[in-house]
């Protein structure tokens, strides 16, 4: 077996929470049902919430590491599966995401994305397939 | 009338409270039921749109499925994107409707417009079942050599999806999978990258023998990445395209394990990443974690392997909470492959427990257990203890179990390590579990006279101190003192320079009472002290006799308690008070082999011979030990030659290592008498679990 073995999904789920738990963005890459995801997003941000600035961008929850990092009022918060995931890549992924959604909206803010949740949903689409990084190229 | 999405958005946002948006939903909602049973055309995308804000907040909206079908079947670009979209999010795998759409799929992917070809990729990237990608692959395939390189990077990823799913497909296609390296776009190389790393894990047979070959071009390519100067569309941070970067290594990773040849082939490749990468930014940081992983799994060099655990140190060392996380994470796992060079950075990993974020904590703490050895196991428990104090609630039973682990194999010496196990209980006596509280009990058996003198006294006043809080404390202190209460009468010198006094009988009696007269104190912990006073009879023989009349006072004042458990124990101990024949002597030691053995043997065997005669006062014969289920039915008595009947005393031995069960029904007296007087069995053999005794009779006192 691997020391460090390679995972086929890297990301399990891509969310954009507001730190009053509203959800404003949900992907999943792979099947939760739906009274589930709800329960998974709300414990998720309240660990996020409970954290400080200074603590680690990383926290272990049900089985998922869960990777986030908070941009103004929103959290953007990405699960993956193995402990053998690359941590640090997948911050900078988010970074990338938010940078990309930037260009778009210019200068974008959570309501953009509240109202044109489809238009980001297309952009993270473009970005993520099932759960692996095609383009990061903005 | 139907509203856009932004007015449903913003009505939702306007809601005051969670009844009333379920109102403006389900309002909503049946508004959108009523025009799909209307099959009203203009406003379908809308709907299926609103639907999937619906559905993100956590609603039910399977009825739209079929919309989302009906909408990818129409020519317009903007509602095939809506309805894919909707498929993507409001179906799963499983779902059946999925199927109907395979035809809609197959004729977007032989469309004109790339977009829309881009489209029905996406779908079938993220939603492909086993039976569509077959249906499927052939076409997805056509793709991966498409003109541009926008179909071709989706292709290769929805080729990745029908392959995980049917894995029987790979050899077809792996050679296709070959062409692409040499593509110039970035998205393609990344997507590529990753195909090939998905199909070694689908069948790493196959993928390996394929792909080794592909190492030297593979190193190339992230020569040039590194090499090559500002691009901008590929820069993040000042590196150019980290996360190819980071991918490429993967890939590397994956084919160099195991692989003499192919790791050689990537050893200066990665000698330069890990050297020339900057770190002052995360993108660099995260390229150096994954080379770091990659130089640790594949057959890298010596000098490789020290350059690699170098930079985990100095990551161990940057304020940045992430990169200390990363780098105890991965330490942890190479601690196994290279113990020497992570023991260098102890200091660092034991400071690492104090940080006040709870992800490193946990971190360190996994780590420091991987680190003991017979060096350092005195100063690391220490921390650890230390650490146990300010633990948070989950974390302290697994630790205390830990500890426990830690103890048994590397302690230095008894003392120590009886002291460590009092000092865990007073610490945390209540998260521990029974192993714990059992391991205790034996060793301070097992140990020298002055060393269990030295235990008892220091449980006493540990006992004194307690605030009635550590259940397993008390237990094992109660137990303690009954058992060795005449080390007690003697003054006892501590090797850290305390000496603790000798105590009157009495006040031993006092320091017991004291617990179980507390309101909170757990019923285990007062039975154990029936147990208690009853063999205090025995080992305070010689003081005067006021002392055992108090003790068969308390005992007798338990006869008529509401607890059957105590009414019986109390019963029994007062008659074995006033004739217990040897009953109420010195138990034997368990030898902690033997009940390790037994309990993998998982029967309540007893085996007289394999208990270590521990040069223990006996009024007749080796004692019985008698090995309590956990069920806690069956009731394992030995009879010897002779003399000492079984002790009732000895089944709450918690010797038995398994749960501190409520004690099965004794037999009465009077069938114990019944036993001795039958022929007496042979002592050394095994005996099998016998049926309970307490056939009819005294039904428990």
């Amino acid at each position: 077996t691997f020391l460090f073995p390679v995972d086929i999904m890297p990301l399990r789920f891509c969310l954009m929470v507001n730190k009053q738990g509203q959800t404003r963005l949900a992907s999943y890459y792979e099947w939760m049902p739906i009274a589930e995801r709800t329960a998974l997003e709300s414990e998720i941000i309240r660990k996020c919430l409970s954290r400080s600035e200074l603590q680690c961008s990383f926290v272990e929850h049900r089985g998922y590491k869960v990777i986030y990092r908070r941009y103004a009022s929103l959290f953007f918060i990405v699960g993956v599966d193995t402990v053998e995931e690359n941590e640090l890549g997948i911050l900078e992924f988010i970074h990338a995401l938010v940078e990309t959604l930037d260009k778009y909206f210019e200068s974008v803010c959570e309501l953009d994305i509240m109202f044109n949740l489809e238009k980001a949903h297309f952009i993270l689409d473009e970005m993520v397939m099932n759960g692996c990084i095609i383009e990061t190229n903005k | 009338m139907s509203i856009k999405l932004r007015d449903l958005i913003r009505s939702v946002r306007s809601c005051k409270t969670a009844a009333e948006e379920r109102s403006v939903i389900s309002r909503e909602s049946a508004m959108i039921r009523t025009a799909i049973r209307e099959e009203q055309e203009q406003f379908r995308h809308r709907n299926v749109a609103k639907l999937l804000f619906m559905h993100m907040l956590g609603y039910p909206t399977h009825f739209g499925q079929l919309e989302c079908l009906k909408l990818i079947a129409s020519p317009h670009f903007p509602e095939k994107r809506i309805g894919y979209l909707g498929l993507m999010l409001l179906l799963s795998e499983e779902a059946d409707v999925l199927m109907l759409a395979t035809n809609s799929l197959k004729n977007d992917l032989g469309h004109g417009n790339q977009f829309i070809v881009g489209l029905a990729l996406c779908t079938i990237g993220n939603l492909a079942t086993p039976d569509m990608s077959r249906d499927l692959a052939t076409e997805v395939d056509k793709h991966l050599r498409s003109g541009s390189p926008y179909i071709r990077k989706k292709a290769a990823l929805a080729m990745a999806r029908c392959l995980t799913k049917c894995p029987d497909m790979v050899e077809d296609f792996v050679d296709r999978v070959v062409s692409l390296l040499k593509d110039r776009s970035h998205g393609v190389l990344v997507t590529a990258v990753q195909l090939m790393s998905c199909i070694c894990e689908i069948d790493p047979a196959i993928g390996r023998q394929a792909f080794v070959r592909l190492v030297p071009s593979l190193v190339r390519l992230l020569r040039n990445l590194l090499s090559m100067g500002y691009s901008p569309e590929h820069d993040v941070s000042g590196i150019s395209d980290p996360f190819l970067q980071v991918h490429l290594l993967r890939l590397l990773r994956v084919l160099g394990e195991g692989n003499e040849e192919a790791s050689e082939q990537m050893n200066d490749i990665l000698a330069q990443v890990a050297t020339n990468t900057e770190t002052a930014k995360n993108a660099g940081n995260a390229i150096l974690y994954e080379c770091v992983q990659t130089i640790m799994s594949v057959e890298s060099e010596e000098g490789l392997r020290v350059l690699a655990i170098n930079i985990l140190g100095r990551f161990l060392l940057n304020r940045d909470n992430n990169i200390r996380y990363v780098a105890l994470n991965t330490l942890g796992k190479v601690v196994k492959q290279d113990a020497a060079a992570v023991q260098r950075h102890r200091n660092t990993i034991v400071e690492c427990l104090k940080d006040p974020d709870v992800s490193i904590r946990t971190r360190a703490l996994d780590l420091i257990f991987k680190l003991v050895t017979p060096e350092n196991v005195e100063a690391l428990t220490a921390e650890l203890l230390n650490y146990l104090v300010v633990a948070q609630g989950e974390n302290r039973s697994d630790i205390c179990t830990r500890a426990l682990a830690v103890v048994d194999g590397f302690s230095p010496s008894e003392r120590w390590r009886v002291d460590t196990l009092i000092t865990l209980l007073t610490i945390a006596g209540k998260d521990c579990d029974d192993r714990v509280r059992a391991s205790a009990i034996v060793y301070i058996a097992g140990s020298a006279d002055d060393v269990k003198a030295y235990a008892v006294h220091k449980l006493v006043k540990a006992m004194r101190d307690d605030d009635g809080s550590q259940e397993g404390l008390l237990v094992v202190a109660v137990w303690c003192i009954g058992e060795f209460g005449d080390m007690l009468l003697s003054q006892c010198d501590a090797p850290s320079g305390v000496t603790y006094q000798a105590l009157e009988p009495m006040s031993v009696i006092d320091e017991v009472e004291k617990v179980i007269k507390r309101v909170t104190c757990p019923s285990t912990v007062k039975q154990r002290s029936l147990t208690c006073f009853a063999k205090l009879t025995d080992r305070f023989s010689s003081a005067p006799p006021a002392v055992l009349d108090r003790l068969r006072e308390k005992v007798r004042k338990y006869e008529s308690s509401m607890n059957l458990e105590m009414q019986i124990r109390a019963c029994e101990y007062s008659e074995l008070m006033r004739d217990g024949r040897g009953a109420l002597a010195r138990m034997p030691v368990v030898d902690p082999k033997v009940t390790a053995r037994r309990q993998a043997r998982g029967g309540s065997v007893i085996d007289v011979g394999a208990v270590s005669s521990a040069a223990m006062p006996q009024k007749s014969g080796p004692g019985a030990v008698a090995d309590v289920q956990g069920g806690g039915d069956l009731l394992d008595l030995l009879d010897l030659g002779g003399g000492g009947a079984p002790a009732p005393a000895q089944q709450v031995a918690p010797a038995a290592q398994q749960q501190m069960p409520q004690n099965p029904t004794q037999s009465s007296d009077a069938d114990l008498l019944s036993d001795i007087f039958a022929a007496p069995m042979p002592g050394a053999a095994p005996i099998q679990p016998v049926a309970p005794v307490v056939g009819g009779g005294g039904g428990g006192g």
